[in-house]
């Protein structure tokens, strides 16, 4: 199977300006079109591992982040995401494009993707279970879904917990980890030789940069996992690590309050939810020091601190 | 007589003595207490009124007054002049 490492920087900048660089990302096929160099640059850094698909293949969504016209092909140059005509999102400066391609990809899947039960959640998974990881931006879910990452968990995904609605596996969507600020330091620090993007700074989320998942997380991407914990994470400066088990309705409702398309799904949107919290234990964890957590998230997975 | 309102069916997750309920008609999600819980049933399961109901759950009328009046603004039960 070829994967994106096999293109040349040539071939895969081609590609991206004529037919559209197709490739598989868990259960969806991208198309992704664009002239603008950081999107190949940042497909090139941290897709390398992601299989190719050809012309002819089924495409799940396309991706065309496109510059914007006028005045601004000169002064300040500008990128936006076309999708199928619609244009969902304001500009963003040209250096933002491959972050916008990460956004752009999620809004895609968040917004279409209704065989799941699709959760604003990191997921990682270990010995077959996956620890599930619904949380508000700044909670430090992905710093600490890196940090599991690095440790050895394989990654499903940081964003987008999916939960088929036929029978509540868990199916991977791994992609680079969004990273943010002091995070990217530390987790440079944390597992060193970890590969990054350019970080982009200025943006409206401050620095930005995205780590290269894990060779083996892409290679197994068709593999499901089955619920095993759900943990709501939250980063309180200089704590000790404590998990504290959560009364399983009012879990429920934080569980649908995360899931973007809960309402939607109707009464199998209420079914999957609560097929998922009888399957998993569920806690709010509170941690400081990454290590710790690891080592809690070691513990929960049977296998010792 | 107070009656479960036509088109709900109840499907609902019970945890410790608390429950979740799907609202059949608006798609809401309520958060029930088990009183509250044993209402709807005893309602899906005949129409009643607020002396059968105290009886049949333990609790004092003017308890299950209040809650008839939450779950008649849920769109969960309704009266019947039956």
């Amino acid at each position: 199977m070829l994967t994106l490492s096999s293109l040349s920087p040539a071939e895969l900048r081609h590609r991206m300006s004529i037919d559209g660089l197709r490739f598989q990302t868990g259960a969806f096929v991208a198309c992704v079109t664009s002239p603008i160099s950081h999107v190949a640059d940042g497909l090139e850094r941290l897709y390398g591992d992601y299989p190719l698909r050809d012309k002819h293949d089924f495409v799940d969504f396309y991706l065309n982040l496109v510059p914007v016209g006028g005045l601004r092909r000169w002064f300040k140059p500008q990128v936006q995401f076309d999708h199928d005509g619609l244009r969902p999102f304001q500009p963003l400066p040209h250096d933002q494009a491959f972050s916008m391609f990460e956004w752009a990809l999620n809004w895609c899947v968040s917004g279409r993707a209704h065989s799941y039960l699709i959760i604003h959640a990191a997921v990682v998974e270990k010995n077959g279970r996956a620890a599930i990881l619904p949380a508000p931006p700044g909670s430090g879910k992905s710093t600490l879904c890196a940090a599991l990452v690095s440790r050895g968990w394989r990654l499903l995904s940081d964003e987008l917990t999916l939960i088929r609605i036929q029978d509540g596996q868990v199916v991977p969507s791994p992609r680079p980890i969004s990273l943010k600020n002091g995070s990217i330091e530390l987790i440079g620090r944390y597992a060193p030789g970890t590969v990054f993007s350019r970080p982009v700074a200025d943006t409206a989320k401050g620095t930005i940069a995205h780590m290269r998942p894990p060779a083996d997380s892409v290679r197994r991407a068709q593999e499901t996992a089955q619920p095993g914990w759900i943990v709501f994470p939250r980063y309180v400066a200089n704590a000790a690590p404590a998990l504290i088990p959560l009364p399983r309705a009012r879990a429920f409702l934080k569980i649908a309050e995360n899931a973007f398309n809960y309402s939607l799904l109707g009464a199998a949107g209420f079914k999957a939810v609560g097929d998922l919290v009888e399957a998993t234990d569920i806690f709010d964890f509170s941690y400081s020091a990454l290590d710790d957590a690891v080592a809690v998230f070691e513990q929960l997975a049977g296998l010792g601190a | 007589m107070w009656r479960l309102t036509p088109g709900q069916a109840l499907a609902s997750h019970g945890w410790d003595g608390e429950y979740v309920l799907y609202n059949d008609l608006s798609g809401d999600t309520h958060l029930l207490t088990g009183m509250a819980f044993r209402i709807l049933r005893q309602v899906q399961a005949s129409p009643s009124t607020i002396v059968m109901l105290a009886q049949s759950c333990g609790a004092d009328e003017g308890e299950i007054e209040s809650l008839l009046a939450d779950l008649e603004l849920l769109a969960l039960v309704e009266y019947c002049p039956c």
